[in-house]
Formats: structure tokens, sequence, C-alpha cells
């Protein structure tokens, strides 16, 4: 019995690791188009899986000019690392207050259902009223779009930190209260480290939506010069007329930083997400 | 009967109120704004007059969106069956006594953190290019046309890369529903001699069926509000075959001057989502409770 | 009490913070040379990008008081009008004689310019374009005519030139020539409908020869249907798939430049526009063009040209004086020389200037204004009228000329009620 559980499953592992080409096919077709030059492009089987002649990085110097990279990654960082700051801030403690209020309130309970509700909604319906009222407000712009994020996940992370809330027991608040501290304070001090886990999936689930998002960024600023990475390969999709290498060269460059950041925190990514689906 | 309003309660409010009043002010406030939107002839710029029920009389009698739906629709039900189908065997192989079990568990979940606009554009210079010449070499009828430009199949090229995208994630989820269920009670299955295949049904499947009203939920949700793949693979064509309703609320609605009747779309858009992510839910639930 | 303050005070310093943090993100980069008054230019032209580079420098330079900026963004219609919902105005925008320009001026956003004495150098043709693109006559002037374009067929010269290939005059000249350059092993035509609008470019140079200009205000004041009008046109541009590239669908408009550019077809039916980008590819490759020849009698030919851009004013723009300096600049006859030189085309000033070599074919038509505008200029894109091409191109079934055309007449209606009423209203005033 112990043995047989022990035993690796060898025609499984190499049917999977087989599998693994869908994965790696497009990435592999990208990767070699972009280094290639424009004459190399040949219709035959052969010459389109064919290695570059050199690997020179000349596309990738060009692209970086034409959708002037550095500028879109920097808005691209600057948006999505203050949404997950504030969306762990300011979603944790509503999480907090609403799941604890709760417990002992009509009023929360009702709170509860009309933020995570929220979650039905498409973007779509709000789409084109948001353009028009964050413009008259002064937001169509960077800071418009992460308000904007912070309001489209609040019904997820909400229900994400209620649920986790579940997991910390009350008598750690009610110790801190008969010691005389304040809710404030206990909150900050007992229970905000304690959903590390959660903030931990928070923030992933939270950074891969806006990372990628191109919708909101192009409805709410687009025209105004600023870019994310999507929405540079967006403006600048013609501009590559029929250069397919140029193109593919910035459609690596706009790969490249989020797969960095995978490879250096994949367990906790995959961790995160999966912690999602269990606790929430 | 009033409760006292303690200290605690204070600094809830103190907290909760800012909070509600940014999710009304760009969540509830522009929604009823869309409401009110969907009954003029609005172009976005302009003037506009109140039209009365007008859209929404118009939206059922609109060839176009009458497509759109059944488009979106029919990407959705297959999209969510392939991926919870597709992700369900991934995770039952990723769970199972196999060597390198975290890297291809990490390698099988990249598809989902790559840009869903920039993979089309990667699928779309695959789908003209790649695969015809494939077909061309290995005279395989069906690659040698692209996919994309086929007014019957091109909702297929996007379904793929849908697909694709979206299994990622969907495993993940079905594998730590996999691992909720305790060794022991296959230990005793395995005991009493049952096969493999009635073990997945009779064992497995009833202990992850909350993840998969999870999964159905939410897969349902994002294919049906596709959008990034219809941009950059299709652009709704050959023949508007692939509209989905999110790129036509976007393409007309900002583009093309119809904000007032694309609101309207927006509406019953939304109720449809409601709808069904009710029906999904309660239906899910009961069988839960049957199991 | 006082722990209620620290409370508070925790809560206001978190909420500055935050405050602090949005008001850093909003503060755009306001340029520093706020001296000079801003005039800003939005071009839906991202394929003339480097023209106007070069004349927004040359205008910088020469003028201490004014700063100009163009911006030639991609999908700008989009973005522009995305701008309008916001309310976010440009001073002046560069956009085609179109639907478009029609629907802004219907919205009351642009200036009346006619007091600018430019407007006394424009063609009068154009000008009368402009006219017709109002759906109610206005009084006033609220768009300066820059560039034309003309479309028809461009060709491969040299290929021309080495099989002795003549120019064909009539519809049955042109099908007896695509025949013959299919004969000797060369596909005729490229298409690349994959993007629906180049569905428009035959189109519209068919339609142009085989319909009244005015067919759409007279399908709008109720006196024409389009099945009545569209009939010839849609079967033309049916056979023109016999002499394509099998599968059009599967290209697109950068697909069919570089194709024509190398050699693939001898012909492609678009318009001037197209030329930089065909260039772009092969930049020694010999181009001319003609007019499509839709009819059975050369006489009945004309050529399809528009206006391609135009600049219009803001209504409420703030520094009338500086966007009237920056219009006068623009339209001086080396800015356009400028402009030429990079996009081709024809200007829409009066005066000495070359028709490019490869409009050459042509040159008959435009001196003699045998001209007539694009009728797609009149179609509201929402209905997405080339999306409609496209979908009657695929439909192989026997009825599909009259599916398509009795789709486009109640489509019609329906995009246009409110401009129909109004049309009808103003004919009974």
């Amino acid at each position: 019995m112990m043995r047989e559980k022990k035993k690796t499953n060898w025609l499984l592992t190499i049917i999977l690791i087989l599998g693994t080409v869908t994965v790696f096919f497009p990435l592999y077709m990208a990767v070699i188009i972009a280094f290639k030059q424009p004459s190399e492009m040949t219709n035959d089987v052969a010459g389109a899986l064919s290695f570059p002649a050199k690997w020179s990085l000349d596309n990738f110097k060009q692209a970086m000019e034409v959708t002037d990279f550095w500028h879109s990654l920097g808005n691209s960082l600057l948006i999505t690392l203050t949404t997950i700051v504030l969306a762990i801030l300011i979603h944790s403690i509503a999480g907090y207050v609403i799941g604890r209020g709760m417990a002992r309130r009509k009023s929360f309970r009702f709170i509860y259902l009309y933020i995570v509700s929220g979650m039905f909604v498409p973007f779509s319906i709000l789409m084109m009223p948001l353009v028009k009222q964050t413009a008259q407000m002064g937001l169509g712009n960077r800071a418009g779009v992460i308000l904007l994020y912070l309001v489209f996940y609040m019904p997820m992370n909400v229900l994400l930190y209620t649920g986790y809330l579940k997991n910390i027991p009350l008598a750690l608040e009610e110790a801190a209260d008969i010691d005389g501290a304040s809710t404030w304070k206990t909150y900050w001090k007992i229970v905000f480290p304690m959903m590390m886990p959660m903030h931990a999936t928070v923030a992933i689930l939270t950074a891969l939506g806006t990372w990628n998002d191109v919708m909101t960024p192009l409805v709410i600023m687009s025209g105004t010069g600023q870019n994310t990475l999507p929405l540079a390969q967006l403006s600048f999709q013609t501009q590559f007329g029929t250069n397919y290498n140029l193109a593919f060269a910035s459609y690596i460059l706009a790969l490249i930083p989020i797969l960095i950041f995978y490879i250096i925190c994949q367990k906790q990514i995959l961790n995160g997400v999966a912690n999602g689906a269990v606790k929430g | 009967m009033k409760k006292k309003m303690t200290n605690q309660d204070k600094t809830f409010w103190a907290v909760i109120i800012p909070v509600l009043i940014l999710f009304f002010t760009f969540n509830t406030l522009p929604m009823i704004k869309g409401v009110i939107y969907s009954f003029t002839n609005y172009r976005g710029y302009g003037f506009y007059d109140y039209v009365g029920f007008r859209n929404y009389i118009d939206l059922f009698t609109d060839a176009r969106v009458g497509k759109s739906y059944l488009f979106t629709f029919k990407y959705a039900l297959a999209g969510t069956i392939l991926v919870n189908v597709l992700s369900l065997i991934m995770a039952l192989g990723l769970n199972s006594r196999i060597r390198f079990k975290s890297a291809l568990r990490g390698i099988y979940f990249v598809p989902n953190i790559l840009g869903g606009l920039v993979i089309g554009y990667i699928f779309s210079f695959i789908f003209t290019y790649i695969l015809p010449a494939f077909g061309n070499t290995f005279n395989i009828g069906f690659l040698q046309n692209s996919i994309l430009a086929s007014e019957k199949y091109a909702w297929i090229g996007v379904l793929i890369v849908g697909v694709w995208q979206a299994v990622a994630m969907n495993t993940i989820i079905y594998i730590s529903g996999l691992q909720t269920v305790p060794q022991d009670i296959y230990e005793a299955s395995m005991l009493d001699g049952a096969s493999k295949w009635k073990e997945f049904w009779k064992v497995t499947l009833p202990l992850v069926m909350p993840f998969v009203t999870i999964n159905l939920v939410l897969s349902t949700k994002n294919f049906l509000m596709v959008f990034d793949q219809i941009m950059s693979l299709t652009k709704g064509g050959p023949a508007q075959s692939t509209e989905s309703i999110s790129y036509i609320i976007y393409r007309n609605g900002m583009d093309g001057g119809q904000f007032g009747f694309q609101s309207a779309n927006a509406v019953i858009f939304f109720l449809v989502i409601v709808a069904i992510s009710v029906f999904q839910m309660t239906v899910m639930n009961k069988k839960e409770e049957q199991l | 009490m006082s722990k209620n303050k620290i409370k508070i005070k925790k809560g206001i310093s978190v909420a500055a913070g935050i405050m602090m943090v949005m008001t850093s993100l909003t503060g755009c980069a306001q340029s520093s040379l706020s001296e000079k008054v801003e005039v800003e230019l939005v071009s839906y032209k991202p394929e003339a990008v480097a023209a106007f580079e070069k004349i927004a420098e040359r205008f910088n330079e020469t003028h201490d008081d004014i700063h100009l900026t163009i911006d030639s963004p991609n999908e700008a219609m989009t973005i522009l009008k995305t701008r309008f919902i916001r309310e976010d105005y440009p001073d002046i925008v560069g956009i085609g004689g179109d639907i478009n320009y029609s629907n802004f001026l219907d919205a009351d956003l642009f200036m009346d310019i006619s007091d600018l004495e430019e407007i006394g150098m424009v063609k009068q043709s154009y000008l009368d374009i402009d006219k017709q693109l109002e759906f109610v006559p206005q009084e006033g002037t609220y768009a300066l005519p820059y560039a034309a374009n003309a479309a028809g067929i461009l060709y491969n010269k040299d290929m021309f030139d080495e099989h002795g290939w003549t120019i064909p005059e009539t519809w049955d000249e042109f099908l007896a020539l695509c025949d013959e350059i299919e004969a000797s092993g060369i596909q005729p035509l490229y298409l690349g409908y994959k993007d629906t609008w180049t569905c428009l470019a035959p189109w519209n140079a068919l339609a142009v020869g085989l319909s009244d200009p005015d067919t759409c205000n007279q399908v709008n004041m109720g006196n024409l249907t389009f099945t009545e009008a569209y009939r010839e046109t849609a079967e033309k541009i049916k056979v023109l798939l016999d002499y394509a590239e099998p599968n059009p669908y599967a290209y697109g408009y950068n697909d069919a430049c570089t194709a024509f550019a190398r050699g693939q077809s001898a012909m492609y039916p678009i318009g001037s526009y197209a030329i930089p980008q065909i260039k772009s590819v092969n930049p020694t490759m010999n181009i001319d063009s003609f007019t499509f020849p839709a009819n059975e009698a050369e006489e009945d030919n004309v050529l399809n040209s528009g206006i391609d851009l135009q600049f219009c004013v803001m209504k409420n723009c703030e520094n009338k004086e500086a966007v009237y300096e920056v219009l006068r600049f623009l339209y001086e006859d080396e800015t356009i020389q400028i402009y030429l030189d990079e996009q081709g085309g024809i200007t829409c000033k009066e005066g000495d200037f070359d028709i490019p070599a490869e409009l050459e074919g042509m040159r008959a038509y435009i001196e003699n204004d045998r001209m007539a505008d694009f009728q797609d200029h009149h179609y509201p894109s929402e209905m997405s009228v080339d999306a409609m091409i496209q979908t009657y191109l695929l439909d192989d079934s026997e009825t599909a000329t009259d599916t398509f055309l009795e789709r486009f007449d109640t489509d019609w209606k329906r995009y246009n009620r409110d401009l129909i009423r109004k049309v009808q209203q103003y004919q009974t005033k």
C-alpha cells in the first residue's frame, strides 16, 4: 500500500510535459519573430519555425522608442502598485467592518449585499457615464483610473476579506478591547497583520486584473498622452504597419515585466489564487 | 429599543461611510446615469432628446444586436463547458502522482498572467500565417485558410484563445478544490475496489462541487464580457460574425454616436448577466445539497 | 474623548496621504513655457505624423508667442469622440470631410470661420462638398479644406509597360484587361478585405460612377431607395472577387499594400491615401492610377474624390487669434508643399501645385472637375456599411444582392431616423 503511493505516474508526467507545448509554442513564435528581420519572414513551415539569422536587439530598441516603453511601463507600475496598496488598506478595513458589523446589525448585512452585488455590474454599463463623470471631476487621468479600480475590485475583495475574517477568533479583539485599545488600533495592530495571507491573495488578483486591463485606461485616459503598457500596444498597432517583427518585439516587451514578476513570485501567486478560491 | 452607539460603532460608521460614498459615486451613480441615457438619443456630445422606450424597442428588432447576443451566448456556453472540462482534467493530472509537479503547475498558469490583447495579436499572426503554412506544407485542407477569415469558424479561433487563457485560472481553483478532499476517502474507496472512473464520479466530483460552482459562475461571467480577444483578433468580423456585446457597446457607443442606444443595450446586458448568475447559483446550490 | 481625537487624526492623516498621492497623479505635465499661447491640433491621420511633426517644428521656430502641438494618435476618431464626451476639446481638429464632420457640426461643436481670408483661396468644388455634408444647410463656413484624395485603381506601371496592357475606359474593357492579366499568370487585383473599411474603397469608386452623388439626401427626402440606386454597384463589386486573391477576408489593408508593393498583383482598387504606405514597402515602385471605369461609356465615369483632411476650429476655443495664425501658417504654399511631399494627394487650395506622378492617370478628371464625393461620407458610422458589404460579399446565395439591398434600406431608416425627421421638418418649414 505505502509503496504504491510513492510510485510516480511517468506516463502522465510525460503527457503533461508534452502538453506544455501548447503554452510554449505561441511564446516561442513570438520570440523568434521579434528577433527576425522582415526579409527573413517566409511562408513555409521550416522558415517560420527556424531561429533568426542573428540575435540582434535592434527591433527591441526601435519598438521601445515607438511605444515610449519606459514611460508606459512607469505608468503601468504606478497604477498597479498604487491600486494594490490602496486596495489592501481600504478593502481590508471595509471587509473587517462589514464582516464584524454584520454579526450585530442588519444595516451592515445590507451594506455587504449592496457592495458584493456590484460584482455583477458589467463595465459596459458604467463605461460611458464614467467617461463623462470622471472628466467632469477632473479625474480623466491616472488617478481616475486608480480610483475606478478601487471601486471595481471592491466587491470581490470585500467578499474575500469578510470570508477570511471567519478564521480570526473574536476573542483576540475582545481581549484588546478590555485592555482599552480603540477599535481603530485593534484593527491595525491585531487584525490587519493576521489577514496577511488574504492580503497576498488580494494583491495578486488585483494586480493581474489591473496590469492587463485595456478597457479602463482606454476610455478614461486615451488621448491624454499617458499610456499603460497594453494601451501603448493598442495605440501603436497600426504604426507598425507591415513590420510584424517590430510589432512582436513590442509585444514581448509588454509581456516581459509580468513574466519576470511571475517567475520570482510564482509560488506566492499560485498559493494566493488558490487561497482566494478556498476561503472566498 | 435603540441600541446605544458604542465607540466601536462610531469607528465602524466612520470607516464605512466614506467607502459607501466612493462605491456609490463610481458604481451606482454611473449605473443610474446609464439607465437615464438609455432613454435618450444622445450621441455622447451635443444636445439630445428623450425618446421614451424607443431604444429598447429597437434593441429587440435590431438584427445586429440580436446576432451579437447569439454570438456571445454561443461563445460563453462553449467556452464555459470547454474550460471547465479541460481544467478539471488538467487539475486531476496535475494533482496526481507525477514528477515536476510544481514546475508543471507553474508553466500551465502562464497564459493567465499575460494580457489578452497582446496574446490576441500573437495568435492572430499564428492563425493568419503559421497555421496556413502548416496546412499548405502537409496538405491539411481545413488549415489552409485562416480560420479568422471564415464567417463560420472565426468564432472558434476566438474561442481557442479565450479558452487557452482561462483554463489556467480554473485549473488552479480545481487543484485547490481537489486538495480539500481528504486522502483517506480515496484509500477507503480503493479498498472497495472502485474503478478510477467510478471513484471520480462518486467520490471526487461531489466533494469538489462547490468549486465547480465558483468556476462556472466566474468563467461564464468572463466569457460573456469578452472584449480584448475580439479587439485584437477579429474586430467583430468577418461579416459581423464575431461581434460580442461588450465590443458592440464600445464600438457603437463610444465611436459610433449611439451613446443612448448602446446604454439601453448595456442595461439589458446587465440584467442578462444577473439573471444567468442567479440561475447558475440556485441550480448549483441545489445540486450541491443533493450530492 | 482624546481617544476619539487620535482616531480622527489618524483617519485624517491616512485620508490626506491618499489625497496627496492622488493629486500628485492628477498634476499632469503642465508645460513650463506658460508665457506662450498653447494651440493644440489633433489630426485623425496617424500616417501623416511625420509631415505634421515637420510642420509643427517649423511653426514653433518662427513663432515666439504661440506654441503649436500636433497630435496624430492611432484610432484618432475614437479618441477624439471620447474626448468630446469628456468635454476635453482641443483647439483645432484635422478631420476628413465625412459623416463625422456632419455630426460634429450638427452638434454645434465648430466655430464659423468665414472671416478667415484663407477661405477665399479654397477651390470652390471643395467648399461645395462641405456644404453637401451639412445635414441641414448652415450659414457660414466651418472647415478649411486642406487636402483631397482620389480613389480608383492604382496599378503597377512597370508591369503594365512590360506587358503592353492598356488603361481600360469602360467596364467591359476593365474585365477584358483582368482576363488578359490573369492569362499571363499574374493576379489582377489584391483586395485585403479583413479590415472591413477596405471594402468601401471599390464600393465608393463604383458608386460615384453608377449613382447620383446626392443619393443619400434623396433617400432621406423619400424620393429614392437604395435598392434602386445601388443594385448595379452591388453586382459589380462582387465581380471583382473573381480576379482577386483567394480568401481576401484573411488579409488586411497592411497585407494588401505589402502584396501590391511586392508585385503580387497588377492592380489595387484603393485611394491615393495608400500610396505612402505602399512606397514604404517598395520605395522605388512605379505607381500610376486610373479612374474606376464603372460604366459602359467612358463619358459616364466619374472620379471618386473627397476631402481627406480639413481643419475645423472648436467653438469654445479661447484664442481665436492664435488659432487663425496657425491656420494661416498651415495654408501657406510652403507648408502645403511639405504636406504634399510626405503624403501625396491633391491640395484644396487654388494655385500652382503639381499633381503627384502617381495620380497622373486621373489628371484629366481632376482638371475638368469630373469628380464626386465618397458616398460613404454620408453613411452613419454605427450602421457599419463596410461590414454590411463584407457580409454581402461573403454571402454566396442567389438572393444575396436582394438581401443586402433590402437590409441597406431598412437599416438606413433605422439609423437615420432622427436625421430623416430633421431633414423633412426642415423641408416643410
